[in-house]
């Protein structure tokens, strides 16, 4: 496969939602176009400019989704949230994840954020590290659940 | 970069909140209920937005890297017609929309499409606030004699029959064409939009982004409800059918079609800077997008028949059905198509000529009538719109007209006078809406 050089990223729109499902399969194993309905149809609504997908020789190859938001979690300040990343196994290697996220962050700029922050699992090591890989540090913020 | 935003002088404001109460009556209902269907979403809010810093220079066309024109008096004479002409029908289509969906969507059979339709509407009520902020904050009358409040009654004034673009003088017989609808002519929408976004007039180019934007979302409130409409039909739900979807599909496609005016056009509107595609070019590449959604339907529809496809091979399955093969007893009439280009078509080159869902050539005209009958909606084939189309298309084919003439004709005007609620005065007639078809959106 050619270089990242090739990966191309551009807004997301709803004739992409095909090629999320199916990288999510690939990377999951389930089969979920229900929940891609709903996520992007609320990301086109809310801000189709921070919702992205990759594309690599005219095949959708990636996607991250994310917005502004600020006046959560006790942060006033607009702060870009990444909800979720997803990049097709068989193109790992061509830097998908790194474009996405450097799109993301200029986009996030753009609209006055200052601060980028996700939230990953412990276990999901593979997506700390791509983070990690983009600049990302343990942030002093402390993720608390309980179940009810 | 940011948004400015900004009111239409207040009796032009308030004539727009007077049309509102006509023809979205239903306004308040979404006002209420916003916060149960776009948690955490920004609410409506009835305004110009322009997008401020960006680029000042033209383009393309002959006058590229020149400044944008701030005014239309900046302009030659024939680039200002053919903008207004743009932002008239703009406006128009923005308006008749809604008119159009308001007829349907006390019929969605499910809440929350009802309420993506509504919010859709409200925002194609800014979409034609937004093209009347152009006209009202600018001096036209290097291209037309009207004042601004006439031209502002004029467009308020369109009703279903009398509006610039032919697709927008169809009614709506069902929600399927409400949802139809959004998924294919909004999408011409998102090519005009885009278009306009390299505008030379810089207010126009400003007041794009964000109706880009909300189109975004017009497009999955078409798409996404057609994407589980197939699953449905595929579980042997009766409600709803891909036979249902295929003739509603039909029915729009080449409306769509037509909206970016006919093959041969559209090359004085790139040189002079106002659109960087000629018609049959951006008229290429929505068919192929549509073509894509076909394929993504027909992709979710075998999925919900035979789950027991893996996502290797559903493809593979989907391109030998295609072919002909049946598998998994499902077959090629069982999955949606592509109609013919020159299918069904008023306008263009194709204009009358009596071609086939799948490109076969018809001689007969009453062959073709029963062809159109059972290829498109039952509850269409008593529309007037439909049958108007036969007789012109019966002039066509006896000689007695010519397929420009007819095109011109299209469709026949059949509501006239003003409802516009800011005016009593019933001054706005138009004869055939075609002759004045914006030279911009239309094509020149």
């Amino acid at each position: 496969m050619s270089s990242d050089s090739q990966v191309v990223v551009r807004q997301i729109d709803e004739l992409d939602i095909s090629a999320v499902v199916e990288i999510d399969e690939r990377i999951g194993g389930a089969y979920r176009p229900e929940v891609w309905e709903r996520r992007i149809s609320y990301h086109l609504r809310r801000d189709p400019e921070t919702a992205l997908v990759a594309e690599h020789e005219g095949n959708v190859v990636g996607f991250m989704l994310g917005d502004v938001r600020s006046g959560e979690f006790g942060l006033e300040e607009p702060t870009g949230w990444i909800e979720v990343v997803g990049v097709d196994p068989r193109t790992r290697g061509l830097g998908v994840g790194r474009k996405l996220a450097e799109e993301m962050f200029a986009r996030f700029r753009s609209r006055g954020a200052a601060t980028v922050r996700t939230l990953v699992e412990d276990e999901r090591g593979e997506l700390v590290k791509f983070f990690a890989s983009v600049g990302f540090e343990p942030a002093r913020l402390t993720a608390l659940a309980r179940t009810i | 970069m940011s948004l400015r935003t900004e009111q239409l002088p207040s009796k032009f404001h308030g004539a727009v909140i007077k049309w509102r109460e006509t023809y979205l009556p239903d306004y308040p209902l979404l006002m209420e209920s916003w916060e149960k269907f776009f948690p955490t979403e920004p609410k409506f809010e009835l305004c110009a937005f322009r997008q401020m810093g960006m680029c000042t220079t033209i383009e393309c066309g002959e006058h590229t890297g020149k400044p944008k024109y701030q005014k239309a008096s900046e302009m030659a004479p024939e680039t200002a017609h053919h903008l207004y002409g743009a932002i008239r029908a703009q406006a128009s289509t923005e308006f008749g929309s809604i008119q159009q969906h308001r007829l349907t969507l006390a019929r969605a059979q499910n809440e929350e499409e009802q309420f993506w339709i509504l919010r859709m509407m409200a925002e194609e009520l800014r979409h034609g606030y937004q093209m009347l902020h152009l006209l009202a904050e600018d001096d036209w009358t290097s291209v037309t004699s009207e004042s601004t409040e006439q031209m502002i009654e004029g467009i308020l004034s369109m009703n279903t029959g009398s509006h610039v673009l032919s697709a927008f003088n169809i009614d709506f017989d069902s929600f399927v064409d409400s949802v139809v609808f959004c998924g294919l002519i909004d999408r011409v929408g998102k090519y005009q939009l885009s278009m306009q976004k390299v505008s030379a007039y810089q207010p126009m180019a400003e007041s794009m982004p964000k109706m880009l934007q909300e189109e975004a979302f017009h497009l999955a409130a078409g798409v996404v409800p057609m994407r589980r409409w197939v699953t449905r039909a595929a579980s042997g739900d009766v409600t709803i059918t891909v036979s249902a979807l295929q003739k509603t599909i039909n029915k729009w496609l080449q409306r769509g079609l037509e909206m970016f005016g006919d093959e041969r056009g559209g090359a004085s509107n790139v040189k002079m800077g106002l659109k960087p595609l000629k018609n049959y070019e951006a008229q290429q590449q929505y068919r192929d997008e549509v073509g894509k959604l076909v394929r993504d339907l027909n992709l979710r529809y075998l999925r919900a028949r035979v789950p027991s496809l893996t996502i290797g091979d559903a493809e593979k399955t989907l391109d030998r059905i295609l072919a002909g093969e049946v598998l998994e007893g499902v077959g090629r009439d069982d999955l949606l198509r592509l109609p013919h280009a020159d299918f069904f078509r008023r306008r263009g080159t194709p204009a009358f000529t009596m071609i086939g869902r799948d490109g076969e050539k018809f001689d007969d005209l009453g062959a073709y009538a029963r062809h159109l009958a059972q290829n498109l909606p039952e509850s269409y084939l008593a529309n007037r719109d439909f049958s108007d189309y036969l007789d012109l298309l019966g002039q066509v084919v006896r000689g007695e007209t010519t397929p420009e003439v007819a095109a011109a004709k299209s469709p026949t005007l059949r509501r006239v006078g003003g409802a516009c609620p800011c005016s009593k005065a019933v001054r706005w007639v138009v004869d055939e809406p075609a002759t004045i078809a914006s030279p911009v959106l239309a094509g020149a």
